[in-house]
């Protein structure tokens, strides 16, 4: 196993998507937190609101790690490097666990930073105007680390979606328009799953950064919930890689 | 006649003894929806050959050579190496390399990762990778992203690849398409001396000239199906070329 984590990392090091991604991320963390924290002074002296600026910093790790998760496998069947992979490694399943595995650690990754990023940025700039925070080490910690298992469980999440969808472009969209508009839709007062919504795994990745709580499932439980619809992506994603013929 | 030894202690049986075959292909079919893509194929490989695939674009001889890497999964029969499934052999890449039709590299990659990344995946030392570089010749253009590598020299990285492993079987699909004169020609020498010390070579192509240079036997198929398998000098009567034989096995002459 070991060997064929050092081979992914290798492949995640050896390209510029990583940083490109990384890159976006962070630009688009300042860009909502800044942006978020020019609202009008009295929307935003209250914790709650605090809570959902800082905690874009989590959503949009959760969303790149996704994104990263399903290009390491997407970009191997878009250029073909998944024919030589599977060469070397016939055991499939081996492949896409390491690629789990990995995109789950760079995940992560982007999740304390994005996160620390948010939390760090947000606090300033509301100083900067004279607006008191509101939040607590635990608020701070539970963002942050919160952003840490969101983005990491979603990057498991984008592995077993690229592994499922294989094309490229169908992928990411997909990704991109559940997290940003679909969920959204599904859960708001149009389709009216109301409760229901909160388990669903956006919401789950929000409710661990302790967002909206009341509404939104406990930090741990969404944790949890999260979790679950890792596994079943990556073992889904896995079992049909394993099944059907390599393009 | 001495035993000949190869270097990894394994007896190299002489060329017209009795061999347990490399390649084992028996009654392999491969639909796909109401095509039959590969139709009751058999054939098999002996230890120290050049084989020819040969077949009109269509006939199906990618398909079988992704069969037989264990990439696809045929609907009847069974495509074997060394007596196994290819997804069943331990530390495959250190028996069989492959260079399938598209060269499968990612652009945004040097020449030397691509290697490094397959030499971590089959625990292969990286010495072998500066080794496999100086081989193919990119040495001095290993840094660079593949992008910008010719077609040629993207063959060449892929054929790397596919050596990393000292394989026993070596497996090409078009090898000699973009490769210049001077290409061509090493590679045909690469060959020969592959399958001079006892190894196989099973090489899908539509160069027939540059083929009946290079290989000793060929499977010809057309539709799917074999339409022809033997030595060159069996197959071919003297005054004509394995053109004349291809084209009127295939339907393509007349």
């Amino acid at each position: 196993m070991k060997a064929f984590l050092r081979a992914e990392l290798l492949k995640q090091r050896s390209t510029r998507t990583g940083l490109g991604l990384f890159t976006a991320m962070l630009g688009l963390v300042l860009l909502a937190v800044l942006l978020h924290s020019l609202l009008p002074a009295e929307d935003l002296t209250n914790a709650h609101t605090q809570l959902m600026v800082f905690g874009r910093g989590e959503f949009l790790g959760a969303l790149f790690a996704a994104l990263l998760g399903a290009l390491s496998i997407t970009a191997e069947i878009r250029h073909g490097t998944i024919r030589p992979t599977f060469l070397v490694t016939p055991r499939r399943g081996r492949v896409i666990a390491a690629k789990v595995v990995t995109s789950v650690m760079i995940g992560a990754g982007f999740g304390l930073i994005a996160g620390g990023v948010a939390a760090a940025v947000g606090t300033a700039a509301l100083r900067a105007r004279g607006i008191e925070v509101l939040l607590d080490e635990g608020d701070y910690a539970l963002l942050v680390l919160g952003a840490a298992v969101a983005a990491a469980l979603w990057a498991a999440i984008g592995v077993g979606v690229g592994a499922l969808v294989r094309h490229q472009v169908p992928a990411l969209i997909g990704i991109c328009a559940w997290l940003l508009f679909v969920e959204g839709l599904l859960a708001g007062d149009l389709v009216g799953l109301g409760d229901v919504g909160r388990f669903l795994p956006g919401a789950a990745a929000l409710a661990i950064s302790g967002q909206e709580p009341g509404t939104l499932l406990a930090p741990a439980v969404g944790a949890l919930l999260l979790a679950l619809y890792a596994a079943a992506a990556a073992l889904a994603g896995s079992l049909a890689t394993s099944r059907r013929d390599v393009p | 006649m001495a035993k000949r030894i190869d270097e990894r202690g394994t007896p190299v049986p002489p060329e017209d003894g009795p061999t347990e075959p490399v390649v084992e292909v028996s009654s392999l079919t491969k639909r796909f929806g109401e095509v039959v893509a590969v139709d009751d194929l058999t054939f098999s490989l002996r230890p120290g050959t050049v084989t020819g695939f040969l077949g009109p674009n269509g006939a199906g001889k990618t398909t079988t050579l992704r069969l037989l890497l264990g990439l696809a999964e045929p609907d009847a029969g069974e495509a074997l190496a060394f007596g196994h499934r290819y997804r069943e052999l331990d530390d495959p890449a250190l028996r069989v390399g492959a260079v399938l039709e598209s060269s499968d590299l990612h652009p945004g990659r040097s020449g030397r990762d691509h290697l490094r990344v397959l030499a971590l995946a089959a625990e292969i030392p990286s010495s072998r990778v500066e080794e496999m570089l100086a081989l193919v010749e990119l040495e001095a253009v290993a840094d660079r992203r593949v992008k910008t590598y010719s077609l040629g020299m993207r063959q060449r990285l892929a054929l790397a690849g596919a050596l990393l492993g000292d394989p026993q079987l070596l497996v090409l699909d078009e090898p000699a398409n973009g490769l210049d004169p001077a290409g061509v020609h090493w590679l045909r020498r690469f060959l020969r001396r592959f399958a001079g010390k006892g190894r196989t070579v099973l090489v899908s192509s539509h160069m027939l000239a540059e083929a009946a240079q290079t290989v000793d036997q060929v499977v010809i198929i057309d539709r799917g199906r074999l339409v022809a398998t033997g030595r060159l000098d069996e197959l071919i009567e003297p005054g004509r070329t394995l053109e004349d034989v291809y084209l009127g096995l295939t339907g393509g002459g007349s």
